[in-house]
């Protein structure tokens, strides 16, 4: 094997984990942070997507669009329409509690899943929108990969740093209060529906851009991509393994799962040829199986939100009530 | 945990590299969408494919005697699946060329991120969107399957000449399906038909009854299937046999599927015809059908030919290349442009010889004679097939 | 459009339907009833159902009614069986933790039934059924048994919830687990018990899935959003409800192409879910609000 090869490999793994990293942020956000249980991941991936994609691409007979403006614009336009849907989404749902939210959210999913897939005069249906540009997709394979790879990484650490900026700051420290304990919240005067909202759409943002760096890494965009396994289940594997309510956890389960997802091929690839179709199913008990391991003996995520430290708001209570009985 | 991890990465490269190291193999990826909504028809296009590689061993071998290998990549047809696994299949296993993926959106999304950036010429044999014609590929991408367009003209004109004015469409709604409708609709139309219903289904419902009530109030009796034969495509055709609404029943190639014959029993569909590619001047078609029988496989699987043909051009075009895949493309248009001495599947001894001689051949595959455009597509050449026995047979060319 | 045809096209596909829903949402309502968690893996154990009653039809070549009390009893075994090698470990933890692993099981059931059954479309028998006509009303014999079969074993799970000693216990987890555990309920054999049934529930709809159609191996999948609206429909831990729920969601879908484009057949039953869940947070009869 080529080492130039296994770059390349590797290379690839890393921008599909920034890319997977960007939605499990946003998911982190409103379950992590927020207690919703959003299960409708794959929509506003699909809307960010799209978005990107129709403000950027080129005129085509089969779909709206030829805006043809830059790709910063499409990525913004992304972030700002997966907002516009989650705030009527948001609006409604979130008076639902947990179980109930999610299989609301799966429903409205389903529901932009098949808009997208039969509207074709806006989305191109089946065919999907093809010929979205690609930042440094002129340069050669290895240099455009690595090319997208740093802006990949950029992304995410901007957003990452913005939500952590965010979650320590008095918001944060108030929308874990809401979690946690949504009377107390309520008692101390706290606009607990206004605050949620504002968590849920800030999420759905994120997971907007993720779908639209998706898109113009792949140049194009179809229905296909929108499939709830891949698109929704996957990611809440990967911020349940890497703990919930941790960034850093978060995207350590994404590069974790993923790196599973991906090389778990290679070992069912060792069985002999004729098992080779077969090894694939193989392949996907393997991962049911290691998602059973990992929860059993690691159920708390690799790495837990960070308990008792000084920004959590029961322990600054707690430390208050201490100093002010001394 | 992360040490174990770590660990099993290392493994993995480590096996990864040790099987490379004493392989002296040519090899290609074969991927296909073998998990997720295509799984029943990935298996017996990849055996096909297998049955054209296995071909090329036993006579003597690819590249002065190599062996050409198949690595076996699963797409699972969705573009995240697809390219991870092109992209394994493309930088750690260094295929020289790629047979597949299956679905379109996976087809558009490996092109675009991997194989044309990488040099890796690519062959469909399922792929049927429109717009993998419009790929900016450097002429890198191909397939066996011609585009959507070509099939749903043919069929509508053909069915006109038969007298058939009026029918009722429903078609599975992705690529494939609504491909299909929209070009048959627009033909038919044009040269004086009716459509008495046209709607689009999702896949996997239990039940498509009152769909299939609604379209036959337009008072059409016969209705078109545009879907899989093994997949919603029967649960359709079952309902409306059983219920009674329509008379005849056309599908497209995606409908001339053994389950079809199988599940609803050849005597249920007299009534039933499919369109299905066929070669125009030769008894390819033939040749495969005993080939693939040979093996255990069954020829009226869906897509199985194309398959096979894209299987067979790559390795034809791998030996006129020589083994260099930036080659790879330019040789795939030269071993089946319709010019020079022609070679049906199987001959792989024959076309190594006149390879060797510096002749220009031609194939003549099973799905049609396959003579590649400027932009990787094959014209179609299609019959139409009816159930005779347990098997479908030829009962007229389309024009 | 005639009354009959209606009734014909579009009531009866839609009872049917609606029967498999109602078997499979019982199953759900059950588990988020009694061990309150989403239940992911709900669908591919139907599938797994329906496989080991084919798997019963093609070894011993016996009639497919014959083998759905083996695939029930295959299926609680199942269902135990997961209950106790996965899911048990996890009770003490956030109920998200379970649902991720039930959807782990999903794929690994789905992996088990494409290795032994192969991933061909299959069927019970060969050949097509037309329906007879009963005064006007054109029904295939299965149907009616899919239907009588439905409101058969939700009978005798009603009763068993009403009358039987198990059966109270089973609803006092329900209603309020603590005074249940304080009361001497065993939580082991309840859990168990309750899985034993949802097997035989899970298994029930997948076969009448098979029967009235084709397997495959992505058929429970398919059906899973469905039935949880079905589930959430009728009010969660509602038995009745969850049949209710059923019926609607299936009748619903059936007589949506009446109203809308045949694509966004699939939306109807979100569009009703979150119609009922805004009027009516409960669901239909009044169930648990989580």
């Amino acid at each position: 094997m080529e080492l130039i090869g296994l770059l390349n490999y590797a290379v690839f793994m890393a921008i599909f984990i920034g890319i997977y990293s960007l939605l499990a942020l946003g998911l982190n956000i409103q379950w992590g942070f927020s207690g919703l249980f959003n299960a409708g991941i794959a929509g506003f991936f699909a809307v960010g997507a799209y978005t990107s994609a129709l403000l950027t691409a080129p005129e085509s007979s089969v779909h709206l669009g030829g805006f043809q403006l830059p790709v910063v614009a499409g990525w913004i336009g992304a972030m700002i329409a997966a907002g516009l849907i989650a705030w009527p989404i948001g609006k409604v749902c979130l008076r639902f509690r947990s179980d109930y939210l999610a299989i609301a959210t799966i429903g409205v999913a389903e529901i932009i899943r098949l808009v997208v897939k039969s509207e074709g005069w806006m989305t191109g249906g089946a065919r999907g929108v093809n010929k979205i540009p690609r930042p440094f997709g002129d340069l050669t394979y290895l240099y455009s990969q690595l090319a997208y790879l740093a802006l990949v990484v950029a992304i995410v650490f901007v957003v990452y740093l913005a939500i952590e900026r965010q979650i320590s700051a008095p918001w944060g420290r108030m929308m874990r209060g809401i979690r946690d304990n949504e009377d107390a919240a309520t008692a101390m005067g706290k606009d607990i529906k206004a605050r949620r909202l504002e968590a849920f759409i800030f999420g759905a943002a994120v997971m907007g851009l993720g779908g639209a760096l998706f898109a113009h890494f792949n140049r194009s965009i179809t229905p296909e991509a929108i499939d709830p396994m891949i698109a929704t289940f996957l990611i809440w594997i990967m911020l349940i393994l890497g703990g919930s309510g941790n960034n850093r956890g978060a995207l350590l389960g994404v590069a974790v799962v993923w790196i599973i997802w991906s090389a778990s091929e290679f070992v069912t690839d060792q069985l002999p040829t004729e098992y080779a179709i077969k090894a694939k199913y193989m392949r996907v008990f393997i991962i049911g199986l290691l998602l059973q391991l990992v929860l059993r003996f690691r159920p708390e995520g690799i790495l837990p939100e960070p308990q008792g430290t000084a920004d959590r708001p029961e322990v600054k209570t707690l430390q208050n009530q201490e100093s002010a009985a001394k | 945990m992360l040490k174990k991890i770590a660990l099993a990465a290392g493994l993995f490269s480590a096996t990864a590299l040790a099987s490379n190291a004493v392989q002296a193999e040519v090899k290609v990826g074969l991927l296909g969408g073998i998990s997720g909504p295509i799984a029943a028809m990935a298996p017996p296009m990849l055996d096909s494919a297998q049955l054209a590689i296995q071909q090329v061993n036993e006579q003597g071998g690819i590249l002065g005697g190599q062996t050409l290998e198949a690595v076996v990549g699963d797409s699972a047809c969705n573009p995240q699946n697809g390219v991870d696994s092109a992209t394994k299949l493309v930088n750690i296993e260094q295929v020289a060329g790629l047979i597949g993926p299956h679905c379109s959106g996976a087809v558009l999304a490996v092109a675009n991120s991997v194989t044309v950036p990488a040099g890796i010429t690519l062959i469909t044999p399922s792929g049927t969107s429109p717009e993998i014609t419009g790929l900016d590929d450097k002429g890198q991408v191909f397939r066996t399957v011609p585009s959507d367009d070509f099939q749903g003209r043919s069929l509508a004109r053909t069915l006109l000449d038969l007298g058939t004015k009026k029918v009722a469409v429903a078609y599975l709604n992705n690529d494939y399906g609504s491909g299909l409708a929209n070009a048959f609709k627009v033909e038919f139309e044009a040269n004086g038909g009716e459509l008495a219903g046209y709607s689009a289904h999702e896949e996997g419902k239990a039940s498509y009854r009152s769909n299939l009530a609604e379209l036959s109030r337009g008072g059409a009796d016969t209705l078109v299937i545009f879907d899989y034969g093994d997949g919603t495509g029967l649960t359709i055709l079952r309902q409306a046999l059983e219920n009674g609404f329509f008379t005849n029943f056309v599908g497209g190639d995606g409908m001339k599927s053994d389950a079809i014959i199988r599940e609803l029993g050849a005597d249920n569909l007299t009534t039933f015809i499919a369109s299905s590619p066929v070669g125009e001047k030769s008894n390819s078609l033939e040749i495969f059908n005993e080939a693939y029988k040979a093996v255990g496989g069954n020829p009226d699987a869906i897509f199985v030919s194309n398959s096979y043909d894209a299987a067979f051009l790559m390795a034809l075009a791998l030996e006129k290349a020589g083994g260099d895949s930036s080659k790879v493309s330019a040789a795939m248009s030269a071993v089946s442009d319709g010019q020079g001495e022609a070679v049906l599947p199987g001959e792989w001894t024959k076309a190594v010889e006149l390879i060797a001689a510096g002749k220009d051949i031609d194939y003549k595959g099973a799905s049609g004679d396959l003579n590649f455009d400027n932009a990787g597509d094959v014209p179609g050449s299609y019959g139409l097939f009816k159930v005779e026995g347990d098997a479908f047979a030829l009962q007229q060319a389309l024009n | 459009m005639p009354f009959m045809e209606f009734v014909n096209f579009y009531l009866m596909p839609g009872i049917v339907l609606g029967s498999i829903y109602a078997l499979g949402a019982v199953g759900i309502t059950l588990v988020f009833g009694i061990l309150r968690f989403a239940h992911l893996a709900h669908g591919d154990l139907a599938t797994l159902g329906a496989f080991a009653a084919l798997g019963v039809v093609t070894i011993f070549g016996v009639s497919p009614w014959v083998a759905l009390p083996a695939a029930m009893v295959f299926c609680a075994f199942m269902a135990i069986g997961i209950d106790k090698l996965f899911y048990d470990y996890l009770s003490e933890r956030p109920k998200i933790i379970v649902v991720m692993s039930s959807l782990g099981i999903a794929l690994m059931l789905r992996a088990i039934v494409q290795v032994v059954w192969g991933v061909d479309t299959e069927t019970y028998t060969r050949g097509i059924v037309r329906p007879d006509d009963y005064w006007g009303i054109r029904i295939r014999d299965r149907e009616i048994y899919t239907i009588i079969a439905m409101f058969v074993i939700v009978g005798v799970l009603w009763a068993f919830l009403q009358k039987t000693k198990w059966g109270k216990a089973m609803r006092a987890m329900s209603d309020n687990p603590d005074l249940a555990l304080l009361s001497g309920v065993d939580n082991r054999k309840i859990t168990m018990l309750t899985w034993g049934i949802v097997g035989m529930l899970c298994a029930a709809s997948g076969f009448f899935l098979g029967i009235n159609t084709e397997l495959k191996p992505l058929m429970g999948w398919t059906m899973l959003l469905p039935m949880f609206a079905a589930a959430i429909l009728g009010g969660v831990g509602r038995v009745e409800g969850a049949v209710i729920g059923g019926l609607i969601v299936g009748i619903a879908e059936e007589t949506s192409v009446l109203f809308i484009p045949g694509e966004y057949k699939a939306a109807m039953a979100f569009a009703i879910l979150l119609l009922i869940l805004l009027v009516r947070p409960t669901g239909l009869l009044k169930g648990k609000v989580l």
